[in-house]
């Protein structure tokens, strides 16, 4: 910002040349015409005053574009700053922070309402001090001839500057109000695009168009609203001009006939009001665009100034190491009212591996999601090699842990790209070992671009199992202490399971790993499982105790063999 | 790091501008009449407008150099009339200029959006969403500050320059040519200027257009870049896209400020040439005086008006700019192909009506079906399948290797490249799309929910749907959970549904399917996110609602697929075996494999 200060102090002082050059040529044609009045032999040739005008039209043309540029670009420059800071502070936003926004919603602020700002920090700006300079000026040469009437000339002003007061509060509601149709807008294009597939699979295409109708209404409606209200700032600072005017014409009438003032100097008088009327006009514009700007800077403000709940600790340990050993002591955890896991007890060693299993919705991802602080947990809960958790820096703590999310999220990148997201400065030899692990080099081989395919947004031109298996390469090429995967073969056939699980079992060496599955197979090999209910472990052991204890596990597992028994049949 | 060409959004090409104006003239077209409320009011402005000095004049000369105060009450009521007059009529014309530029904005939009629904999936697969609403948010808005800064009123700005030009052609034709002889440079620059600006302003939309790709996909993806630590290389991306749009601004904000240099120099340029000139003339006795000053003076409205267009006229490049990229995506021919004549679709509930409420499900042929992607990268090659009405046919095999091609290509989201799919015996590309479609329900292998409850996510906002709302989702047994909401099928379901697990998405886009009551079903993994248990109450509530449906099962949990009537085992996108489960057991290939790899113990 700093340099933008700058940028705005010369700015103003170019703007200061080029108006001085605006006013010398009148004045040098008041000398040629004075010359050609009464030609003197000191006088200039009319061609020698021409010169010298065009002169001056030369200096003020490259002066005005300088002081034009300048504030112009200090305007896009703290864009540029501010969208920059935007973004960084997106990236340190939680997930409890974005689950109440619509992406719509961001990238319309980031859009919309930083163009509204631009305009006022810089064409704004700019018509300011344009409009100050040409004012003050003015002002000054109207004293000079009389300050009695300057100071009638001036009276309507406050009046003026009253009733756009009203108008700019009720300008900045309804600014933000159409900001806020634009973003409700903008979220719905987002969300209907993003939902192509679902649109055309129902047909709802006509649907989509009725509402997306409606969400433009709206924003028309919303529209007019500001629109209306422009359409009387404008006449209401015109009139306050004229409305001088008219005052200047009884005061300054009398005082002509009672010979106070010259007919002369009533005249120019006139003139220098008249050269009021279009600042005082442009000065309705720029309240409007400050109104605009302050509804939308507040907009942006609600970003800049939110607060993720996962911070870095105040008082980090620093000295944490992690090695995998991960506790959770009475852990209970909400997303709202309703409290999704409770009174989780557990100690996990390091290199161990669990498996986690439960009926949909039992709280088996928001469990290993707390492990990388997606969700904020209170102190004292969780606990990694007896670290408090909230203690490790997130920087340590995310490099620790690889997640392969339930869903897989892909950057529009190059398969070879996603697979190295996990590690920086990965070389190909890394990629294809983690693409080999998760049974993905087959799959790559047979595409003709191999490892430079692109996928896709989200990874659309994969496969689903595809998808999946490119978001377990990429957390394994990770190498982590700790592996999270969230139902990570959920998409895949058996026979690629096989080999997945096989290649796995090799890489886990002394890594803790946590898996969770809706089928068992995966969980072969697991040192210990866990059964989720409703947010509690209703059951754990290895999975021969599990079955010997004939719970729920036992349970489950008679449903896949008791299947494959009917089919056998 | 550079991520490649990814977020790099088209520039597109040139347009002519003549062509460009004529088609936006047709949108505004339907509000003519509004502009014509403008048009005859700008004479009534510059009227008020006029008089204003004229009644001081007459004020001045009649009154205070006389010093008879008579009438001077009346010329001043006579002014203030004025004054609310202009005021009056300034507002209107503000009010209705915005009005129709809003309204030109509504009626772009709905069309870009209606537009876009008819678009391939072709199309949605190579580009990004966030390029998307950045053509139907600010590219738009752009035609927005165009119709503010009041590009109507250019008309009256070139009624007055003509009516400037005039007189001074009247009161010396010499002068004037003076005078004019700066025009053509002027009316070069501007020219010049025009190209230069339109291409900076072209990189200017581009370039936002990427930035907002690139913020769309980081924002989807936040999660992911903060599990990685990677938030320093995206920061240093987005500052990459950043500044390349600030840098794309600056030669649009030197353009601007040359050119409104460039006409207030030579406004004055001007008036040094007609001093030299008419100076010249005055000592040669051929000018008077008085003429000489008057035209000085008409230089100055000369040019006022000038300097009023070349303000407009970089917000109408910019706008122009705009309107070449929406217009680019409105010509984008990539459509989806309605048949040219429709032979099929005797209206599907009619018929249903007639058979008193059963209907016959159609059967479903896939015969050598060939389709690439890309190119010649075939995904399916001569895939054949013939499927009974009311038949349960389950599609296994390897991931990737073509399942959900097939049900793409059904639901005719892709041209096949050869082969032939029919229903009933009819081809579905001499279906129209929407009777296709609203025969087929599908469980898309990735579920999507929208923002909005529960219940507008199973039905959509159809009102028959609605009506199955709870049903489907009983069917399902996604009631279960729904009911222990607060707020039941009403609970908000946010983005994406990031507040339920995926087993409950994948549940509420499965009882959206069977809301939808359709006579194909079409499942793709529709329960891979669901526990066995559940996966078996799905099972149970859905037996009687398969009879007299014909479905397509996808699945690699070969337990979900126990009660299919055939199985086909897709390798590679050829179909390599195909039959009953103890056919294919028996047969000891593929599916044998995969069935031993899934139970043994
Ligand atoms: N939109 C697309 N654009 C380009 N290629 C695609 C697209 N969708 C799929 N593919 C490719 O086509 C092949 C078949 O994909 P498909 O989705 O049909 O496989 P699938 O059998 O459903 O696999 P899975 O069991 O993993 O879901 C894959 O190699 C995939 O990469
Ligand atoms: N972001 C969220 N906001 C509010 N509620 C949530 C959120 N995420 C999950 N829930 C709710 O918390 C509960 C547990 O969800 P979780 O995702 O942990 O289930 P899960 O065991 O992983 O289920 P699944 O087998 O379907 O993946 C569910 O009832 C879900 O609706
Ligand atoms: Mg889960
Ligand atoms: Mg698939």
């Amino acid at each position: 910002m700093q340099t933008c200060w700058g940028a705005y102090c010369v700015g103003v002082l170019l703007l200061v040349g080029t108006n001085a050059c605006g006013l010398a040529i009148p004045w040098l044609l008041k000398l040629a015409i004075e010359g050609l009045q009464h030609p003197t032999p000191a006088s200039l040739t009319p061609a020698q005053y021409g010169g010298l005008i065009a002169a001056a039209a030369l200096i003020q043309g490259v002066v005005r574009v300088f002081s034009r540029t300048t504030m112009l670009n200090a305007g896009r420059r703290i864009e540029f700053l501010l969208r920059e800071d935007l973004y960084q502070k997106l990236l340190t936003l939680d997930r409890p922070y974005f689950s109440a926004w619509r992406t719509g919603d961001i990238l319309s602020r980031l859009a919309n309402d930083l163009t509204n700002v631009r305009m006022l920090l810089g064409f704004g700006v700019l018509s300011l001090f344009n409009t100050v300079i040409v004012y003050s000026a003015a002002v000054f040469l109207m004293t000079r001839i009389s300050p009695f009437l300057t100071l009638c000339a001036i009276g309507p002003f406050p009046v003026m500057v009253y009733i756009v007061k009203q108008m700019s509060a009720s300008m900045f509601r309804r600014s933000k109000k159409m900001q806020e149709a634009l973003s409700r807008l903008t979220s719905s294009v987002e969300e209907n695009v993003s939902a192509a597939a679902v649109v055309k699979a129902y047909c709802r295409e006509e649907g989509e168009v009725e509402s997306f109708r409606e969400v433009c209404a709206s924003y028309l409606e919303a529209s007019m609203g500001v629109a209306k209200l422009r359409g009387w700032m404008l006449p209401v600072m015109a009139a306050t001009g004229a409305l001088g005017t008219l005052v200047v014409l009884f005061v300054g009438g009398n005082m002509v006939i009672h010979r106070e003032l010259t007919l002369g100097g009533f005249v120019a008088f006139n003139g220098y009001l008249a050269m009021l009327v279009w600042p005082t006009i442009m000065f309705g514009w720029i309240l409007n665009m400050l109104q605009r700007g302050a509804a939308s800077m507040a907009r942006l403000g609600e970003i800049l100034n939110a607060h993720p709940v996962v911070t870095d600790p105040a008082h980090p340990a620093t000295d944490a190491v992690i090695e995998g050993e991960i506790e959770f002591r009475s852990l209970e955890f909400s997303y709202g009212q309703a409290p999704t896991l409770r009174g989780i007890d557990l100690k996990i060693p390091k290199g161990s591996r669990i498996g986690i299993v439960g009926v949909v919705g039992s709280g088996k991802s928001t469990l290993v999601r707390l492990i990388p602080r997606l969700f904020p947990v209170s102190d004292g809960q969780i606990f990694l090699d007896g670290v408090e958790l909230n203690r490790i820096p997130l920087a340590t703590l995310r490099a620790a842990v690889g997640f392969v999310p339930q869903e897989s999220f892909l950057f529009s990148r190059s398969i070879g790209d996603n697979i190295a997201y996990g590690k920086p400065g990965a070389t190909r030899e890394d990629v294809e070992r983690a693409a080999q692990i998760a049974g993905l080099a087959g799959d790559i081989a047979r595409f003709p671009d191999g490892y430079d395919t692109l996928v896709g947004e989200r990874g659309v031109a994969l496969s689903g199992g595809q998808k999946q298996r490119v978001a377990i390469a990429r957390a394994l090429i990770k190498e982590p202490k700790i592996l999270i995967l969230d139902d990570p073969l959920s998409a895949v056939d058996a026979d690629t399971e096989e080999e997945i699980l096989r290649a796995l079992s090799t890489y886990y060496g002394e890594r803790t790993v946590l898996i969770v599955s809706h089928r068992l197979s995966p969980l072969r090999g697991c040192d210990r499982i866990l059964v989720l209910e409703e947010g509690a472990i209703a059951e754990q052991g290895s999975h021969e105790e599990l079955l010997a204890q004939g719970g729920r596990y036992a349970a489950i597992h008679r449903e896949e063999q008791l299947k494959a028994e009917i089919e056998k049949l | 790091m550079h991520f490649g060409g990814i977020y790099e959004d088209e520039v597109v090409g040139k347009m002519y501008d003549r062509k460009l104006m004529r088609r936006f003239v047709r949108y505004i077209a339907p509000y003519r009449r509004l502009i014509w409320v403008v048009l005859v009011m700008l004479p009534i402005m510059a009227v008020t407008k006029l008089a204003q000095p004229w009644l001081l004049k007459s004020a001045i000369d009649n009154h205070i150099v006389t010093g008879k105060l008579e009438g001077l009450p009346l010329l001043a009521a006579g002014f203030l009339g004025l004054i609310f007059a202009e005021s009056a009529v300034t507002f209107v014309e503000v009010y209705l200029l915005q009005y129709v530029g809003q309204k030109v904005m509504y009626d772009i939009r709905i069309e870009l959006f209606a537009h876009i629904q008819r678009l391939s999936a072709r199309f949605f697969d190579q580009t990004p969403v966030g390029s998307l609403v950045s053509r139907l948010t600010s590219d738009i808005e752009v035609l927005g500050e165009m119709f503010a800064a009041g590009i109507v009123t250019i008309v009256g700005d070139v009624m007055v320059l003509a009516g400037i030009v005039g007189i001074m052609l009247w009161m010396n034709v010499k002068l004037s040519l003076v005078t004019f002889s700066v025009l053509p440079l002027l009316i070069w620059v501007a020219f010049t200027f025009r190209n230069w600006m339109r291409v900076a302003f072209r990189q200017v939309r581009a370039r936002l257009g990427n930035l907002s790709a690139f913020l769309a996909e980081s924002l989807g993806g936040m999660m992911v870049v903060q599990l990685f630590n990677r938030e320093r290389d995206e920061a240093r991306e987005f500052r990459r896209l950043n500044e390349s749009y600030r840098d794309a601004n600056l030669p649009v904000i030197t353009w601007d400020a040359a050119l409104y240099a460039v006409v207030e120099s030579l406004s004055s340029v001007a008036v040094a040439l007609i001093i030299w000139y008419g100076g010249g003339e005055i000592v040669k006795e051929t000018l008077s005086f008085g003429a000489l000053v008057a035209f000085i003076q008409y230089i100055e409205r000369f040019f006022s008006p000038i300097r009023d267009l070349s303000a407009k006229y970089s917000v109408m490049q910019g706008a122009m700019a705009s309107l070449e990229r929406i217009f680019g995506l409105l010509d984008k021919k990539e459509e989806e192909q309605e048949p040219a004549r429709l032979l099929v679709s005797p209206p599907q509930a009619a018929a249903v009506a007639a058979a008193g409420g059963r209907r016959t499900p159609g059967s479903i042929s896939f015969s050598d079906l060939w389709f690439a992607y890309h190119n010649e990268d075939y995904v399916l090659k001569g895939f054949s399948l013939e499927v009974k009405s009311g038949e349960k046919v389950a599609l296994v095999g390897e991931t990737g290797g073509g399942k959900t091609t097939v049900t793409r290509l059904l639901s005719r989201l892709y041209e096949i490249n050869r082969g032939c799919i029919s229903i009933d015996g009819t081809d579905i590309r001499e279906m129209s799309l929407k009777s296709l479609r609203s025969r087929i329900g599908v469980v898309l292998q990735d579920p999507y929910l929208f923002t909005g409850t529960i219940a507008y996510n199973i039905s959509l906002g159809d009102p028959e749907a609605a009506k199955r709302v709870e049903r489907a989702a009983a069917v399902v047994g996604a009631d279960r959970f729904i009911r222990q909401l607060p707020k039941g099928f009403d609970e908000e379901v946010r983005e994406r549904g990031g507040n339920f697990s995926a087993g409950e998405r994948q549940l509420i886009s499965f009882a959206r399917a069977v809301a939808f009551d359709p006579e194909i079903l079409v499942l793709d993994e529709a329960t891979a996110s669901v526990d066995p248990a559940s996966e078996r109450l799905i099972q149970q509530g859905l037996e009687g609602l398969m009879e007299g449906r014909t479905t397509l099962v996808v699945a690699h949990r070969l337990s979900t697929i126990r009660d299919a009537d055939r199985i086909v085992v897709i390798h590679r996108g050829e179909k390599a075996e195909e039959g009953t489960h103890a056919e294919l057991l028996a047969a000891k290939g593929l599916y044998y494999r995969l069935y031993q790899l899934q139970f043994k113990e």
